[in-house]
């Protein structure tokens, strides 16, 4: 008892002071706003990587296709705020629409078991960028669709789509960052009520043996596409915030294989199916990429820039937690405990001896 | 009694091989009925016909009077019935607890899941099931009696009308069985319909009103379980036929 009310409190007093930090960090202006994007971004990572793990993590469904849903979720955004609907109504429409389109490609692929999951949705991923990148041409000639196209664009192929900046883009960004911060916790709150109510459980028992969570009474297939619609929707609502931060977006950025596979290396680095353990990843992830893709090693002779490393090292990292903690980092933080308690423990019986 | 579950001529085919041929049944309310046969007869596969994991591929299977063959077994578990399993298959990274939370939340009558609620029908559930002291260990560390008795709890806390025990006593030593034995009375006694597959003789002649016996997916026998067990039919099939004429080298 008195080691939990201990814990709670060191909890509170690291965790107060650095949610003050996050808050201040618009007003202290740090490294000419630097700060505030690179915060941005890992609101932005923890979002979804807290979504990812709803399905991957909570159901054990491992998707390597979230990328579809972050792409759409930013190109719903795009398209809408071009044709003057205003930017922050399309928000929900792109989680709904994130939200629909996990309808449907997860009804034919939830069917599919572990790894077979995994690989069709890595075609789904491709499948959707190619189709984005080539969908202007596709429509183009095509009377019925032909209305979609606004000055012969839709999609605007390999070029994507550029949205007009605002006036005030020092406001516009800040906002943005509360923005995102506010539904980084509302992510985690729904990732919270998920784990421990009804919902979190019948995931759980999915994950860990599907046919015995159906005798008990699970509706499997319904509750996995719950769970992949869910986390689609919170990611589409990342893309389409993604989307209004940096005005511009293209086929390879979002819909690309690496924001697939972010997805997936932050949970697992951090802790899969926990609460906080995607929150640990995505942090690792985005200081890690911001220090190697600004970093450069100088060997006298050569100078080699690190910026194509970064995948590098999250491989071997991955490659790492598999072989020896696949709890990640949350799992090294307990195995420390353990070790912290069993030393103490010694050192106070070595004390009482004496 | 009421016929609370039927089958009629139920057959299951896996690719070219008949595992079940023409197999009618009756289980009525209140009754333990025990399903014997030797290895391959067709005993947990009429089980997974009923609660709909291989789903028969002819035939019928009644509970209540309505169809259930063609119902998925997260449907039929929601009616009414529970299977165990046998090779268990707990959920291994949860508690015992929340093992049987799983089968209290999604089983019979709780279509809006309190997390309380819940949490109290499993508590009841432990405590019936004699689990209560190990509550809050891992499912995957509990030693197999315990995970016999975890199966059986977590059918339980899904408040099922019909509970098809799928071989709870085997593996287990002489007490445990007794002890098992007691629970399955229990079981009766609160109002549960037992349907069980079992090896242990000693086990299903002692608590079974009534026996069926499968032979090559098909029934060759049925009736009270002294009778049964002299029928020359079931012994040709356990013993060999020169065991059942009395020619046997070794009788």
């Amino acid at each position: 008892m008195r080691v939990k009310e201990m814990s709670r409190s060191w909890k509170l007093w690291v965790g107060g002071p650095v949610l003050a930090f996050l808050v201040l960090i618009p007003f202290l202006e740090l490294q000419g706003g630097y700060l505030q994007t690179l915060g941005f971004l890992t609101f932005l990572y923890i979002t979804m990587s807290t979504a990812w793990n709803i399905l991957g993590g909570y159901a054990g469904q491992t998707s390597f296709g979230h990328a579809t849903f972050y792409g759409l979720g930013a190109y719903t955004t795009c398209i809408l705020t071009l044709r003057g609907i205003p930017a922050l109504l399309t928000i929900p429409v792109a989680g709904m629409i994130a939200s629909l389109y996990g309808l449907l490609w997860g009804y034919p692929c939830l069917r599919l078991r572990g790894q077979y999951f995994a690989i069709a949705t890595i075609g789904v991923g491709e499948a959707t960028r190619l189709l984005m990148l080539n969908l202007d041409d596709l429509i183009k000639n095509n009377s019925l669709l032909k209305g979609f196209l606004q000055k012969g664009v839709l999609t605007g192929g390999a070029t994507g789509l550029m949205l007009p900046t605002p006036p005030d883009i020092q406001a516009y960004a800040t906002a943005f960052y509360y923005g995102v911060m506010g539904l980084m916790f509302f992510a985690l709150f729904v990732s919270w009520r998920v784990k421990n109510g009804k919902f979190g459980l019948g995931l759980f028992a999915i994950n860990m043996d599907m046919d015995a969570a159906e005798t008990v009474g699970v509706n499997t297939t319904r509750y996995k596409i719950l769970a992949l619609m869910l986390s689609a929707f919170l990611v589409g609502i990342s893309g389409s915030i993604y989307a209004q931060y940096v005005f511009y977006i293209d086929p390879q950025t979002v819909f690309g294989f690496p924001m697939s596979i972010a997805m997936v290396l932050m949970p697992i680095i951090g802790g899969i199916g926990t609460l906080i353990g995607p929150v640990l990843g995505a942090v690792f992830y985005i200081v890690v990429q911001d220090r190697i893709l600004t970093a450069n090693l100088n060997l006298g002779l050569i100078k080699l820039s690190l910026s194509s490393l970064h995948l590098l090292v999250y491989g071997g990292l991955l490659v790492l937690i598999i072989l020896f903690e696949p709890k990640g980092l949350l799992g090294v933080h307990h195995r420390f405990n353990i070790w912290w308690n069993k030393r103490k423990r010694r050192s106070l019986a070595a004390t009482e001896k004496a | 009694m009421a016929i609370l579950l039927e089958g009629r001529k139920v057959s299951r085919n896996f690719g070219g091989l008949a595992a079940l041929l023409n197999v009618n049944f009756q289980v009525r309310s209140g009754e333990i009925v025990g399903l014997i046969g030797p290895n391959g007869a067709g005993k947990t596969t009429l089980f997974r016909c009923i609660t709909g994991v291989h789903p028969p591929t002819f035939g019928r299977i009644l509970f209540k009077g309505e169809d259930i063959s063609k119902l998925m077994p997260h449907h039929i578990c929601v009616m009414g019935i529970t299977n165990t399993h046998q090779v268990v298959k707990p959920f291994p990274e949860m508690t015992v607890l929340d093992n049987v939370r799983v089968g209290a939340f999604f089983g019979k009558g709780w279509v809006r899941g309190e997390v309380k609620d819940a949490t109290q029908e499993a508590l009841r559930v432990l405590e019936f099931t004699g689990l209560t002291s190990k509550a809050n260990f891992l499912a995957r560390n509990l030693t197999l009696p315990d995970r016999k008795r975890l199966e059986v709890a977590r059918a339980l806390a899904t408040r099922p009308e019909l509970l098809l025990l799928d071989e709870v006593v085997a593996g287990l030593n002489p007490t445990e069985v007794d002890r098992m034995i007691r629970l399955i009375q229990q079981l009766r006694e609160s109002g549960i319909t037992i349907f069980m597959v079992e090896h242990v003789m000693r086990a299903v002649l002692s608590v079974s009103d009534r026996l069926i016996v499968l032979n090559f997916g098909e029934k060759i026998a049925e009736g009270p379980p002294d009778e049964v067990a002299r029928n020359p039919q079931v012994i040709e099939a356990y013993l060999g036929k020169n065991y059942a004429s009395g020619k046997s080298h070794y009788a």
